[in-house]
């Protein structure tokens, strides 16, 4: 049998987690749902930075390697001298690169936190879970599966 | 006062704006909506009787439509500032403006990429334009600035349109909730099941810090590589290195105006004075009279650059420009973007609304003067005096670019009645405020 506590008051409610988590309730078997983002939340429930940054890194990383890649291959597969410059002009595909880096890693980021997140949740759109301006504390009586960690 | 009551204060306020429209709000969508239909059917009658119904010819062959287009990407950009920047600079009043900026530049960019392909003319093959090996396995010069438009702006479109939705994810939450029947299936839909667990907020956060940290470069590399349109070329007038500050400034600047011609009335029509105060407007204010300066600064340099540089056909375009046949434009740009914006150092003109509201209508007008005079005055008087020419826009280039605005005003239009014009999650964070 799980127990849930709602508060109005984001202050209460920081107090009243904190409490649960001093009386030894492990921050897997809680499960918060919150109004706004509270960074003390993050803190008392000891979660790690958000792993999205690797996705981002990923992404861009991908983005330049390709937006340099793919200009230079494609001026080599057809080699045609333009205004006298060089095939293989880096100047020009830096402007190239540097959006693709942008591009993917922008990409990347978005995708990355879908998956983190797992949304698009097709249960949850159907039946959303609703809990208003409300902060809500739901302990949970057997730990949260590992997709779930931390009431995700 | 408890976030509950707060939030569901904010939540009345914001939403009370997406109510029945007013019969002021159906004239002015019918009159954006008749534009823009307006400027797609005269799009379709440049296509079928081609491109000479336009007035871009020998030598003027940029006119309207290339002005057009550098005009609504430097309007696009105040939005990513006001979202981007000033979120990593922890400005607090961004949360006044930063939802219908996302708007505004999503919905610019898309009016802007509209002109490359009315100026190409065959508008059906635009796919050309796009990296792909053609026929004869020969691929795009990506030598050439005009790719590295495509690349900046479907980049920049790509990365505001995410911005915007992610910031609207939790606030599609919050209209499901409020909102029934199919509206409420609608808002079901793009909230993607969000719950606001600690686990998604968590992730969220990082992908706000990251997209707002992507897209802040951005706002220089895109209007800067539109700059290199011009400036990557010999002609006198556009050959010059001061362009891609210059023009990333002129964006911010036209952007910030286009800001506030859209806040002042927006906030009196939907009773919103609580929330985008005096004081949030005059911030913007600011930003505009500071960029303002930076682009009279641009304007002296440019001038000075041409004048000490003893190239003879440089001082002849400077020289054409200031005293040649569109030195009307080129006057009224100066008062517009130079001289009148000076008067935002005097504060209570700084928090007049309806001052603000004319000023910011004049800036848009002299920073679209200011496009066109640039290219323009460069095409017509090049180097071969037997190749001069002057150029005016067709009634089908005037009409396409009403056609334009229209598009622009009625999909904004649309954006006020089904999206929350303000960032309802960010206001609730502001209870302390």
């Amino acid at each position: 049998m799980s127990q849930r506590w709602t508060f109005d008051d984001q202050d209460a409610f920081l107090e009243r987690l904190r409490a649960l988590v001093d009386e030894g309730v492990p921050p897997e078997r809680l499960r918060v749902l919150l109004p706004v983002h509270v960074h003390e939340v993050d803190e008392i429930l000891q979660l790690r930075p958000s792993p999205l940054r690797f996705f981002t890194l990923a992404g861009a990383v991908s983005g330049l390697a390709i937006g340099f890649a793919f200009p230079i291959l494609t001026v080599l597969d057809w080699p045609l001298i333009t205004g006298g410059k060089p095939l293989v002009s880096i100047p020009p595909f830096v402007v190239i690169a540097f959006a693709l880096t942008i591009l993917l890693g922008g990409l990347a980021s978005f995708a990355g936190f879908l998956h983190l997140s797992r949304l698009p949740a097709p249960a949850k759109i159907r039946a959303p879970e609703e809990h208003g301006n409300e902060f809500v504390i739901i302990a949970l009586d057997a730990p949260a599966p590992r997709s779930a960690e931390h009431g995700a | 006062m408890s976030l509950r009551s707060f939030g569901d204060r904010v939540e009345t306020d914001v939403l009370a704006t997406m109510r029945s429209p007013s019969p002021a709000y159906w004239i002015a969508l019918a009159v954006s909506a008749l534009c823009f239909v307006g400027g797609l059917g005269l799009w379709l009658y440049q296509m079928i009787a081609g491109m000479g119904v336009a007035g871009i010819r020998h030598p003027v062959g940029w006119g309207v439509y290339i002005t057009d287009f550098v005009f609504w990407v430097g309007i696009a950009h105040s939005g990513t500032l006001i979202s981007a920047v000033l979120f990593l600079f922890r400005a607090r009043f961004r949360s006044s403006f930063n939802r219908s900026a996302e708007a505004m530049t999503v919905i610019a960019v898309m009016t802007a990429g509209l002109f490359p392909l009315i100026h190409l003319g065959r508008s059906w093959i635009f796919y050309w334009l796009f990296p792909y090996p053609n026929q004869r396995m020969l691929w795009v010069n990506f030598r050439s600035p005009l790719l590295w438009d495509v690349f900046a702006v479907s980049t920049y479109f790509t990365i505001s349109a995410i911005f915007f939705y992610v910031g609207l994810v939790p606030d599609f939450a919050t209209l499901r909730r409020r909102a029934s029947g199919l509206r409420s299936w609608f808002y079901r839909l793009l909230s993607l099941g969000w719950s606001g667990t600690a686990a998604e907020w968590n992730h969220y956060n990082q992908l706000y810090l990251f997209m707002a940290a992507l897209a802040t470069p951005l706002v220089i590399s895109v209007h800067s590589v539109v700059s290199w349109d011009f400036a990557m070329s010999i002609v006198p007038g556009w050959h010059t290195t001061i362009f891609a500050p210059y023009f990333v400034a002129g964006a911010i600047f036209s952007g910030t105006a286009m800001v506030l011609t859209l806040s002042i009335p927006m906030r009196r029509v939907m009773g919103l004075e609580r929330y985008v105060t005096v004081d949030h407007i005059e911030s913007i204010a600011k930003i505009m009279l500071f960029t303002s300066l930076i682009v009279t600064y641009a304007y002296v340099v440019e001038l000075a650059l041409a004048a000490y540089s003893g190239h003879l056909f440089e001082i002849a375009h400077f020289d054409y420009r200031l005293w040649g046949d569109y030195r009307g434009l080129f006057y009224l740009m100066i008062l517009c973007n130079s001289l009148l914006p000076l008067t935002l150092f005097v504060r209570p003109l700084r928090r007049n609304l309806g001052y603000l509201m004319a000023l910011s209508i004049l800036v848009n007008v002299g920073m679209y003067l200011e496009r066109f005079v640039i290219i323009v005055t460069a095409l017509a008087k090049e180097f071969d005096p037997y190749s001069w020419g002057t150029y005016a826009p067709s009634l089908v280039e005037v009409g396409i670019t009403i056609g334009s605005f229209g598009m622009f005003f009625t999909l904004f239009l649309l954006f006020t009645k089904l999206l929350p014009v303000l960032s309802i999650t960010e206001i609730k964070e502001r209870i302390e405020d």
